[in-house]
């Protein structure tokens, strides 16, 4: 009974007790199903809530107690299975003019990162578009936006090819990185193709800059000197293969051989004669050969990338700092890379395999139980938008008709879907002072540390973004959580404390609150008042550490 | 209480080479020179096309530029008038450059040409046939800013390691105690920059028109209870390497709040009216804490700015157009502003971009990816009206070019720029190669825009 006897289950009703019965009968009934690494059968709260923290947007009671009722395996196959979250589409003409206003967009984003039960699909798909990246204010144009979203929702856990053949032939894509009227080099006009989505196609969305071993390392030369993926000259050479490309025709417009206008809904259309026809000597001098249409050549630059073994280091690495770990050792990253490789059924490029390789992995889930030793260097910053989802969450929030949450994690970094370029919000190989990689902590800085602290005493004290009048329809958060009933604020009895610091460190700390930090949090609560006043002072000097702000 | 001192002990333990050569050797900074000096980096955000910023006039250049340039070539009306060097030859800037125009003229304004990432002079033979070392990671956005703001052309071998040249210089300024305060050398008003990260120093990131602070905080004995547990837990030492990284960083924020924050209290209004935009509004700030510098204890400072929007794939000249249209008047409203506070002699502004774009267009009117490019010099001791080093031979598949395409190979080095500049900024010339490790492979360390 280890989770009974560490007394870290608060059961609130029958119904939690209901579901502890069941998740004891199923765990007995099939031993071994929720864990890999040797944990005790039953998922304990710890691991649930950890489990729950690299998965969603972050753990609430119900999750942790739907999650240990199910296992993990089970877990991730529902969640497989789930494709609720919807980004609406939106009117191309507002006002008369086009329609530039997101507001619609990223609330119903936030919205879903709060009550969307497709958790896992919401963040994988994050992560994609923090690799695909089109920033919107380039585009401008919103309607385009939940098209372009929902390659990312809908491909979560397809295949990465699917991904690659989807972006390249999305006309937004195409505006932001110049793949549209993309016109083969005119002697005459002394005009070349232009080398945008060519290269970053290579650089940043396949297969970086440097041939990876499977384990994450460069390849070096005989020098000890890396070895590049391409050389320069690749870069023209994949130009004209990409050329040839334009947007499709709106309604009601006549097709021309360049669409100039855009038009972001449907596919990117070939026109021959603006196709380069000439052969091209790729990367891996690999040779497309001459007298191919564009589609062919399309095609032959996805085989061409698909073959490319770095590419599985290349984007497993990412995804696992994305989840996980901003520094995933060599053999973690070995092991998910094998399976990109290959899904054990020989297929290339499974997504939903490599999610689950990724959050299974012994090296994840290391932490889960609290005896073990875990490695200092674990761990990754939360980016803003998982910062304020996970508050969202965990303090109980509901949304209104004019919650404007982008504002606050545009000045803390990330406005989603308006990364300031195609390198997105942040690298992933930017460095600490410490010299660890910690790509979040590129957006991280003096003045976002003080906005972030700034952020948590809104949520607690005042709101996310309105007034603190009940009617305003603006976010608000519930901490009856942490309280108790909200008539009974004012009687407090011995362990009143001890009870409310462990359900804070439940939600938000999965139960690994340090004494410190536990003794710093007791500390300020202890004098503020009412139970309110010190579940206030105790978020926020929890949600204000360092160890929530690094997701262990 | 976290203070400032633990970053330096932490940064001196572990480097400290930089630091212990400057003690001893060579006359403390403090005791050459009372005055005070800042070097502000305008950094031109994916790739600026210097190409259409400045162009040489005289018949035989302007020419080959025209024909070359096909649809973007600039004339007429879409050209500054002409205004002639020092040594009496002819140049045009850009049309929405105007400003600039009048301060090349009135010897403000200095151009430094075609200057690059380079592991040592190279020719287009030795590029194109692998004879000599060259910069890691070519026309690639993210590593040639790198290039600029570490001034390492090749990547280190522990890329973790990397500092940037201005954080070097800081270094070096804060080993010397220069500034009387622990208030951090490096100040960005436009995030982190590696240009600013030192072994022994880091940057204060502050966003403009924003106060660094916490919020929510009052004289109650609750709130000072809070108070004090927040900052007891940012004392601790945690072992756990990202978590004492986030506490550090809000540390070091609350630490040096109070004393930013007390020094522009002081600040009087600017009569200089600087446009609205990110970059005027950055430069605006950046005014602002010059002007409280002896508040501040501040004799030596380095500030970055950055712009973006200039990685012109397509639609080049209204792109252009419109960029430079923001970029020009804040340039000039920023060295308006040091003239307002007579401290134009003090404080040297000069630009970065990570690359020069294709002298040749691409089939959407834009430009891609190039290497060396013009970069701008600003201030009252600048040797202005003047273009230093020199321009690339017009030509595709000439002897400047990398490939057809015009991609320059630069003819001078980020290392010789940066060292022009530091040393001006009071980095003496046995320093210098510290900060600069590749300068020893270049003729001149000194350009000759600031003297």
């Amino acid at each position: 009974m280890h989770l009974l006897s560490k007394g870290k289950i608060m059961l609130k009703s029958y119904s939690e007790l209901f579901l502890l019965t069941a998740i004891l009968v199923i765990s007995a009934a099939t031993p071994g199903k929720c864990q890999s690494s040797g944990s005790p059968v039953v998922m304990t709260d710890r691991a649930a809530a950890r489990f729950l923290d690299q998965a969603t947007w972050g753990p609430t009671p119900a999750s942790i107690t739907k999650l240990q009722l199910m296992g993990i395996r089970n877990w991730l196959a529902w969640q497989f299975s789930l494709n609720s979250s919807e980004l609406p589409d939106q009117p191309i003409v507002l006002g008369g003019g086009q329609n530039l206003d997101p507001i619609p967009v990223q609330r119903a984003f936030f919205q879903n990162t709060v009550t969307g039960e497709d958790q896992l699909r919401q963040r994988v798909a994050f992560a994609l578009s923090e690799i695909w990246v089109v920033g919107w204010q380039q585009i401008r144009e919103v309607y385009a936006i939940p098209p372009y979203w929902r390659i990312f929702r809908d491909n979560a856990f397809a295949n990465y090819r699917d991904i690659l053949e989807a972006v390249t032939l999305n006309p937004a894509m195409g505006s932001y990185l110049n793949m549209a009227n993309n016109n083969k080099g005119n002697p005459a006009y002394g005009t070349a193709a232009n080398e945008n989505y060519a290269r970053e196609l290579m650089q940043l969305f396949t297969l970086g800059l440097t041939q990876l071993n499977q384990d994450g390392s460069p390849v070096l030369d005989q020098n000890h000197k890396p070895v590049p993926t391409y050389s320069a000259s690749v870069v023209p050479n994949m130009a004209k293969a990409l050329t040839g490309w334009t947007y499709p025709t709106a309604p009601g417009a006549v097709t021309q051989d360049n669409n100039w206008s855009p038009y972001y809904i449907g596919r990117m259309f070939a026109v021959e004669r603006n196709h380069d026809t000439t052969a091209k000597t790729i990367f891996g001098n690999i040779t497309i050969p001459s007298g191919q249409t564009a589609e062919q050549d399309l095609v032959s630059v996805y085989v061409a990338l698909m073959q490319q073994s770095t590419m599985a280091p290349f984007v497993c690495q990412q995804l696992i700092q994305h989840l996980v770990t901003s520094n995933p050792s060599p053999a973690y990253i070995q092991r998910v890379s094998n399976v990109f490789l290959d899904n054990g059924r020989g297929v290339r490029g499974d997504l939903r395999a490599v999610i689950t390789a990724i959050l299974t992995d012994p090296e994840a889930r290391a932490g889960d139980d609290p005896g073990a030793l875990t490695n200092p260097n674990f761990g990754h910053l939360r980016e803003p938008v998982l910062f304020i989802a996970n508050i969202l969450r965990g303090l109980n929030a509901t949304l209104g008709p004019n919650s404007l949450l982008n504002y606050g994690t545009a000045v803390l970094g990330q406005n989603p879907f308006y990364a300031p370029s195609v390198f997105s919000y942040f690298s992933p190989r930017f460095h600490t002072e410490k010299g660890l990689l910690g790509p979040e902590f590129q957006i991280y800085s003096t003045q976002t540390a003080a906005d972030r602290a700034n952020t948590i005493n809104s949520a607690l004290y005042g709101s996310l973004d309105g007034t603190m009048k009940p009617d305003d329809g603006s976010t608000k958060t519930d901490l009856t959580l942490f309280t108790g009933p909200t008539k009974e604020l004012n009687r407090q009895s011995a362990g009143d404390l001890d009870t409310m610091l462990d359900s804070i460190s439940r939600v938000f700390l999965h139960h690994s609150m340090s004494s410190n930090l536990y003794q710093a949090a007791y500390s300020a609560a202890q004098t503020a008042g009412d139970k309110k006043a010190r579940a206030q002072a105790a978020l926020y000097i929890v949600l204000t550490s360092g160890e929530y702000q690094i997701i262990k | 209480m976290f203070t400032r001192r633990t970053f330096c002990q932490i940064g001196a333990a572990s480097v400290g080479s930089l630091a212990l050569r400057s003690f001893g050797l060579l006359p403390a900074l403090a005791q050459s020179s009372p005055d005070y000096r800042a070097l502000v980096c305008v950094f031109l955000l994916g790739g600026n096309d210097s190409n259409n910023m400045i162009i040489p006039m005289d018949d035989a250049n302007y020419q080959a530029y025209r024909a070359l340039r096909g649809d973007i070539a600039l004339t007429g009306s879409a050209l500054a008038p002409t205004v002639q060097s020092i040594d009496g030859k002819p140049y045009a800037f850009h049309a929405k450059l105007a400003e600039l125009s009048n301060l090349f003229s009135s010897g403000k304004l200095a151009v430094a040409a075609n200057v690059g990432p380079l592991v040592q002079p190279l020719s287009r033979v030795q590029f194109q046939q692998g004879l000599a070392p060259v910069p890691s990671n070519l026309f690639s956005h993210e590593d040639q800013t790198i290039r600029w703001q570490t001034s390492m052309a090749q990547d280190t071998i522990v890329i973790s390691t990397e500092t940037g040249w201005a954080g070097r210089a800081a270094d070096y300024i804060s080993a010397q105690k220069a500034n009387s305060s622990q208030f951090p050398p490096f100040l960005s008003v436009a995030g982190n920059t590696l240009l600013g990260t030192g072994a022994i120093t880091q940057p204060l990131v502050i966003a403009p028109g924003q106060s660094l602070g916490l919020i929510g905080f009052n004289k109650t004995p609750a709130s000072q209870r809070r108070w004090s547990a927040l900052n007891s837990l940012l004392s601790l030492e945690s072992g756990v390497s990202l978590v004492q990284a986030s506490n550090d960083m809000l540390a070091h924020s609350i630490a040096d709040a109070t004393g930013l924050n007390n020094a522009l209290s002081k600040a009087t209004q600017l009569k200089t009216q600087f446009p609205n935009t990110p970059l005027g509004m950055q430069l605006r700030q950046v005014a602002q804490i010059i002007q409280v510098h002896t508040d501040l204890g501040m004799r030596r400072q380095i500030f970055f700015c950055c712009m973006g929007g200039f990685d012109t794939h397509t639609s080049e000249l209204s792109s252009l157009n419109y960029i430079y249209s923001l970029l020009s008047p804040a340039l000039a409203a920023f060295f308006d502003a040091t003239e307002e506070l007579g401290m134009a002699q003090s404080v040297t502004t000069f630009t970065e971009s990570e690359f020069n774009r294709t002298f040749q267009l691409t089939s959407g009117g834009g430009t891609d990816h190039g290497w060396g490019g013009h970069q701008l010099i600003l201030g009252g001791a600048v040797q202005g009206g003047q273009v230093f080093g020199r321009f690339p031979k017009f030509q595709f598949g000439g002897p400047d070019d990398t490939d057809t395409r015009g991609r320059w190979i630069p003819t001078t080095s980020i290392d010789q720029y940066g060292a022009t500049l530091c040393s001006w900024f009071g980095i003496p010339d046995a320093i210098l190669p510290s900060v600069f490790p590749n300068l020893k492979n270049f003729g001149s360390s000194k350009l000759g825009f600031m003297g």
